[in-house]
């Protein structure tokens, strides 16, 4: 798939190219020099021992952080050099976090229509929108429940329904099976494939999880800062 | 979901919380709003002397209480020759009480011929005679309290007076008043040819404040009053009212302040992960700094709301203590409110600042690493 459309010459939407990033003032090397691209539509999976750097990636990627040297391109912009990254990040990347961290006391509704604040729906079409997107994930009849009162698996649906709220070209997505059970990690799973599918997006999905892996076109896997291994590139 | 429907939600979602802080609010407004009731009330009271006479202004003893103040017949001559005097009347005045109903019992001696051109209209019976010594009128609302009529007789500081007159001012005060033929009175308090007050009522074609110019230049010991803002002025005891008034709103307003930044930074440091989600989901600062405002601006009203009801209960108890029954009569003015909404907003907005720009500045994975 991602080779198919290599070949028909569409641009990356992700291009990241010696990205480093340091912390505590350089005394902590989270990312040490990462290149890799990705194609539009692609499903990667980004994989590796725990404090390899892969959610520092993930936030690099959502314009949460900015790189210390080196260049990330996401859906067509320089992340280091965002005039609103909010804006940014409201409309062109969808985050699904490393924990659910939806909003205990907001219902699923209210979890996603939060997400679309400041755009240019208004109060009936968020709520329209949220709905929809709530059938989407299936999750239809649940919209006022709270999280409390969802289970994991129902939670990281409602996350990733609320990361899609703005039709964004890229999911990025933390983990998302992390704590789920074999028959909510599947539907998660189908989901993330249809959503590829049907909405278009483009998939960066960080895992352990062997059965994650095996459903991304392409693992990137990542050691002490450094991409080691890249089985999608040849 | 709305912006509005989502502050309301999160203040409701909080109840305690949102209560305590709204109870912070509230004691502020309670303080300053009740302060304020107390010192206009003072204010207006004190001042009705100033309203009994059809008079341009007054002159007292400067540097001294109106109450306090000390003239001389000499002086009230001196004034009456003065370049741009028409007339001016010289009144004694005197605070006593009666009984537990009255404890402050305003005393005026004044000349018979002197009450009719100060403005006060006779309403039953007639002045008392010039060198009566136990001849007395007694204002409208005092007649009416204690239902007297001219030829009743009244015990005051001792002594049984006959009321020949019942005089109407038109002001609160001056219709609680009783007054006492001047030379006797004079003689009672022991102080002949003393008088407290001057009203002054100047020719026409003649700027007012120019005639109270020439009366102040003319003495260093006088001083002359033509509205309420000069006679805060003149009144030091008046002046420390207002200076209390004054200092209690800014220490209501710091107290208040930092109760509701203490429980605002508090809420704030559980919401960081909260913060940091919906800055992750795109949300800017502003609109951050909004939703914190905003619902801040929610607890304010609520407790600006209750801090005025219990502002105006604090003040009915006051004016209602057997000890202050008839000295304050409460006075609410329409500003009050104003003042009310401003220490309200005042606490809540420096309260909330510091906490909601802390939150704002947080990085979004900063604010979610955070437990
Ligand atoms: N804000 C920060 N301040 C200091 N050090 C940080 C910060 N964020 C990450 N690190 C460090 O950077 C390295 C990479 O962290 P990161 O969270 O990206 O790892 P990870 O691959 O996601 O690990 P895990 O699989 O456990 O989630 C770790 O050594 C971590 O301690
Ligand atoms: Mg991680």
């Amino acid at each position: 798939m991602s080779d198919q459309l290599a070949d028909d010459g569409a641009e990356p939407v992700i291009e990241a190219v010696e990205v480093r990033k340091t912390f505590n003032h350089g005394a902590v090397v989270a990312l040490d020099g990462v290149t890799f691209e990705v194609a539009p539509q692609e499903h990667v999976a980004i994989t590796g021992p725990s404090g390899c750097g892969k959610s520092t990636l993930l936030h690099l990627l959502a314009a949460l952080d900015v790189p210390d040297s080196g260049t990330l391109r996401v859906a067509g912009e320089d992340v280091a050099r965002l005039e609103r990254p909010n804006e940014f990040r409201r409309e062109r990347v969808g985050l699904v976090f490393q924990m659910h961290n939806l909003l205990p006391h907001l219902d699923a509704l209210g979890n996603v229509g939060i997400a679309m604040f400041g755009t240019s729906m208004g109060r009936r079409e968020r709520t329209e929108r949220a709905q929809e997107l709530l059938d989407l994930v299936g999750l239809d009849g649940l919209g006022h429940r709270r999280p409390p009162e969802l289970s994991g698996g129902e939670r990281q649906r409602v996350a990733l329904a609320r990361a899609l709220a703005n039709r964004p070209s890229v999911l990025i997505a933390d983990e998302p099976t992390g704590s789920l059970d074999t028959g909510s990690r599947r539907l998660v799973l189908q989901l993330l494939e249809r959503l590829r599918v049907e909405e278009g997006v483009t998939l960066v999905v960080v895992s352990h999880d062997e059965r994650v892996l095996d459903a991304a076109d392409r693992v990137i896997h990542l050691r002490d800062g450094r991409v080691v291994d890249d089985e999608g590139e040849d | 979901m709305s912006f509005a429907w989502l502050v309301l939600h999160n203040v409701w979602a909080k109840k305690v919380r949102s209560m305590l802080t709204a109870l912070a609010v509230a004691v502020g407004v309670l303080t300053v709003v009740s302060l304020g009731v107390v010192t206009d009330s003072i204010r207006t009271t004190a001042s009705g002397v100033l309203e009994l006479a059809e008079a341009e202004f007054v002159v007292a003893q400067e540097g001294i209480g109106v109450l306090d103040s000390a003239l001389t017949e000499t002086q009230l001559d001196m004034v009456r020759e003065l370049p741009g005097v028409d007339n001016a009347v010289g009144v004694l005045l005197n605070t006593s009480e009666l009984g537990d109903d009255y404890p402050l019992l305003i005393q005026i001696g004044v000349r018979p011929e002197d009450v009719r051109p100060m403005g006060v209209r006779i309403s039953a019976g007639q002045e008392f005679d010039a060198d009566a010594e136990d001849e007395v009128m007694v204002g409208i609302r005092l007649a009416q309290d204690l239902e007297l009529t001219p030829g009743d007789s009244l015990e005051i500081d001792g002594e049984q007076r006959t009321v020949v007159g019942v005089f109407n001012t038109g002001s609160e005060f001056g219709d609680g008043a009783v007054m006492f033929p001047l030379v006797s009175f004079q003689a009672e308090q022991m102080v002949p040819a003393g008088l407290s007050l001057f009203f002054v009522q100047t020719s026409g074609g003649v700027a007012v404040s120019e005639v109270q110019q020439t009366v102040e230049e003319s003495s260093p010991l006088l001083t002359a009053i033509r509205d309420l803002v000069e006679f805060g002025q003149s009144d030091p005891g008046f002046e420390l009212i207002t200076a209390i008034d004054q200092a209690a709103m800014i220490i209501a307003i710091g107290i208040g302040a930092l109760v509701v930044m203490n429980t605002m930074l508090l809420s704030l440091v559980e919401r960081y992960r909260e913060f940091g989600v919906i800055r992750a989901l795109g949300w800017s600062r502003r609109r951050l700094v909004g939703l914190v405002l905003g619902e801040a601006m929610v607890i304010a009203s609520v407790g600006a709301g209750v801090g005025v009801g219990l502002g105006f209960l604090t003040v009915w108890i006051l004016s209602n203590l057997p000890d202050l029954l008839g000295v304050l009569e409460p006075i609410y003015e329409p500003w009050i409110f104003g003042r009310a909404l401003i220490t309200a907003i005042a606490v809540t907005v420096l309260g909330v600042m510091y906490p909601a720009l802390r939150a704002a500045r947080l990085s979004p994975q900063e604010a979610m690493r955070r437990e």
